[in-house]
């Protein structure tokens, strides 16, 4: 029997085939009983072998596998350059853009480094808070302190303890690439504008220069969309009403309305005093106008991660010719595949990448 | 703005035509709201959001694909990446032929119009203020609000979607009291919490798994066992929107599909068990589309022997389910991110308690990965496994849920929310670009 650099993969279940067995990897099943364990002691043995897990992976797999990921995000499966395409409609519209619009149309980042900037702004942030105070990329999506329009930081709701901020050196050389590109792409700009009309205005500068107006003209929007609040779905009274100028805060129980409909599915144990379902507390009005208001996250803070905890189930292999379960290991390069059908076919490629 | 103080720069009445604009990577839905009902748009026009070239070099741009006929070999640019429009060349002129050139089919004269932009949660402020100075100060739109997408949805009849019993004098909320949303599409799937239509920014969560990811991953798998598809793209795309399903038993799925170990002949395999297909690739002289049929054992082999034979045929079996399967268990392909029933159980665990019930009795899902069949009771089957018993998991989808956002955008631009939290041309002229980020980002507030 051909059984070349093949070893048995340890797992949770056992099914023999002629001539050979295979031990089904049913990692990612938890409602697999665990009593399902291997019978005899040479699979015992073969137990005792740690499981595959990412941690496991060698270098070489590691980055195959971001290699992998990489080639998932792509829109073409290779690099492609298509420019926009001469209009044969014409437009009645001016061809004039302004300094903003101009510097955005040419621009040619990419979303990676995009991203690389706002992370490089954090880290700046991070080190040195006094260098981004006016930055408004950093703080639009913060609130001012009076936006809250309980008065009461989101308690709850502390986003920035949900995902650690980037470890200082993946933030210094997104830092470093963004400094990079932001050079080039200010030489390109340079040389664009070199060959354009000055600009007529400079609305940069003019953004600066509203910074402590906008302060004011924040506080006074969130005043008025205050005042201006209707209350939709909460009968007021004429009182309340009147009050409109001075924003005061309801008694408690007034964000939601208390639920008055009929539970959504009608079950036919719903009479049975066994069943009876015990309904958690509803939040406060603290809480929830805390959560309606906070602020949002960032694009990273809003990343699912598996966090402190780790992954719930172990990672499921499959097999890398048909997509069955990988219990078989390839002892040259670690592949998996389901069984030796698959390994013949594997091994070809495997050769002829690594050699006898 | 009601009552209240008027500021003193409060402009004319707000337009009275919208354009509403759910400007996703994949598609743009796109439609006029007007205060005549006659003249409003029930449903919107739906234009790919690309640059495409196909392999006899003709460029097509946005709804111009539609005259394509021979999809091999075609490259797309895409000016949205991730969820956000990052390159403003390609989007511009996707945009200007759609609605600003003299010949446009949806015509739009923006100083007498309000656009009300759908984007993705948690976009990163560069390209917000980007999309906000392109709206002002290349098109003069006289009024503007940029949204969350999935927030939208809140002003839709949402018991309607899950066929709530009730009396014809119900009051439909709108914005509707608590959803959690779910907005699978082509970048990515995010889940977001409702409550009265603003958003629970604390608890919205995105899994980086989307269409786009599912497409790649299922013409790797065709390449390494058929035949190269590498460079077939949108034929591959076709064929996961036409044969790919969520499996609600993917062990037992799996097994049926296995062809089993040297010489054994399992009949699951031979007869397909109903889960095998065979697609018929298009052929680009007469067959522009794919064709699913039931697996006939056989028909591929022959097919490829035959001389005479004009079909090409590839025999689907666990690609139809482990490529879906990626939403449920991302770490199949070695994705370090939970899964979308844990997703939702992630986006819970930061709200109180007490909110629970009423969101997981109120999962609607959209988006375009949505249309998998078994999408939406492979969730709910999830969510039961994880949360208390006594709950109710209820988890719904929209008749069409690619088209779910606008239609949620289009009644939100009839709401007086929409005066609320729109700004107009002049209020950017007067604040700048980093004031109207802000009052976007803060949102409604509260009404209390
Ligand atoms: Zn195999
Ligand atoms: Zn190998």
């Amino acid at each position: 029997m051909n059984n070349f650099g093949v070893i048995e993969v340890a797992s949770t279940a056992t099914k023999t085939t002629p001539g050979w067995a295979y031990v089904p990897d049913t990692g990612g099943h938890p409602s697999l009983p665990a009593a399902l364990q291997p019978k005899n002691r040479k699979r015992a043995a073969a137990r005792n072998q740690p499981g595959l897990s990412l941690s496991d992976l060698t270098a070489r797999q590691e980055n195959k596998l971001r290699k992998d990921l990489e080639a998932l995000g792509r829109d073409n499966q290779r690099e492609v350059n298509i420019p926009i395409p001469h209009k044969s409609s014409t437009s009645s519209r001016s061809q004039k853009h302004t300094p903003n619009v101009r510097k955005i149309l040419q621009s040619q980042k990419t979303f990676a480094n995009h991203l690389d900037d706002y992370q490089a702004l954090l880290a700046l942030a991070e080190s040195n808070p006094a260098a981004v105070v006016n930055n408004p990329l950093l703080f639009m999506n913060k609130p001012l302190a009076s936006s809250s329009a309980s008065g009461t930081p989101a308690k709850s709701a502390s986003p920035a303890a949900a995902t650690p901020p980037p470890t200082n050196k993946r933030a210094a050389a997104a830092a470093k690439r963004a400094a990079a590109r932001e050079r080039e792409e200010e030489r390109k700009r340079a040389k664009m504008v070199s060959l354009a009309p000055p600009p007529p205005t400079q609305p940069e500068q003019q953004t600066e220069q509203q910074t402590e107006q906008q302060t004011e003209q924040q506080t006074e929007q969130q005043t008025e969309q205050q005042g201006d609040a209707e209350m939709v779905d909460v009968p007021t009274t004429e009182g309340q009403q009147e009050e409109k100028e001075v924003p005061s805060y309801p008694p408690d129980g007034t964000v939601l309305p208390a639920y008055k409909k009929p539970p959504p599915v009608a079950h036919p144990g719903d009479g049975d005093p066994l069943l009876v379902s015990v309904v958690p507390g509803f939040p406060t009005d603290e809480e929830l106008r805390a959560l309606m208001t906070a602020p949002p996250l960032n694009y990273m803070e809003a990343r699912a991660t598996f966090g402190e905890e780790g992954e719930r189930y172990p990672t499921r292999v499959f097999c890398e010719m048909c997509g069955y379960w990988g219990r078989v290991k390839c002892m040259k390069c670690g592949v998996r595949v389901c069984a030796l059908d698959c390994l013949e076919g594997h091994r070809e490629e495997c050769v002829t990448r690594y050699g006898l | 703005m009601a009552g209240g103080r008027k500021p003193k720069s409060a402009g004319p009445a707000p337009p009275s035509s919208t354009l509403v604009l759910d400007n996703g990577a994949d598609t743009i839905k796109t439609g006029f709201v007007t205060g005549d009902d006659s003249t409003t748009d029930k449903a919107p026009r739906v234009i790919p959001n690309c640059i495409a070239r196909d392999r006899h070099s003709k460029t097509y741009v946005g709804s111009e694909l539609e005259k394509c006929k021979d999809f091999g070999e075609i490259v797309f640019r895409r000016p949205v990446e991730k969820g956000s429009i990052v390159n403003w060349e390609a989007q511009k002129e996707i945009w200007d032929r759609s609605f600003f050139d003299d010949k446009a089919p949806q015509k739009c004269d923006p100083s007498a119009t309000r656009l009300v932009l759908a984007e993705q949660p948690n976009s990163l402020p560069a390209l917000q203020t980007h999309c906000d100075q392109i709206v002002f100060e290349e098109y003069g739109f006289s009024s503007y609000y940029r949204g969350i997408g999935p927030s939208f949805n809140a002003y839709q009849d949402i018991q309607a979607v899950f066929h709530t019993p009730r009396t014809p004098d119900t009051i439909i909320d709108v914005p509707a009291e608590v959803i959690l949303l779910i907005d699978s599409g082509y970048s990515h799937t995010t889940v977001t919490p409702l409550l009265q239509g603003r958003l629970l920014h604390p608890a919205i969560r995105r899994l980086d798994v989307g269409g786009k990811l599912m497409t790649n991953h299922l013409t790797r798998l065709l390449s390494v066992r058929h035949f190269d598809m590498r460079n077939e793209t949108y034929i591959v795309n076709e064929m996961k929107e036409a044969a790919c399903y969520v499996s609600l038993d993917f062990k037992g799925d799996l097994d049926k599909t296995w062809k089993g170990t040297r010489g054994e002949r399992r009949e699951d395999y031979a007869t397909g068990a109903g889960i095998a297909k065979d697609y018929v690739l298009p052929d680009s002289h007469t067959r522009f589309h794919g064709i699913v049929r039931d697996h006939e054992p056989g028909a591929a082999a022959r097919a490829r022997k035959s001389a005479v034979s004009t079909e090409d045929i590839l025999t689907l079996r666990n690609e139809r389910f482990s490529v879906p399967e990626l939403l449920f268990n991302p770490t199949d392909i070695g994705l370090r991110q939970p899964g979308l029933a844990d997703l939702v159980m992630q986006s819970l665990s930061v709200l109180p308690v007490g909110l629970w019930p009423g969101l997981l009795a109120n999962i609607v899902v959209v988006g375009g990965n949505a249309k998998f069949d078994n999408f939406i009771q492979r969730l709910q089957v999830e969510l039961l496994e994880r949360v208390p018993d006594e709950c109710v998991v209820r988890v719904a989808r929209p008749e069409d849920p690619i088209i779910s956002t606008w239609l949620g955008a289009a009644n939100f631009a009839k709401h007086e929310h929409a005066d609320r939290l729109a700004v107009t041309k002049q209020e950017y002229e007067e604040h700048g670009a980093a004031w109207v980020a802000r009052k976007f980002a803060l949102g409604l507030g509260l009404d209390t």
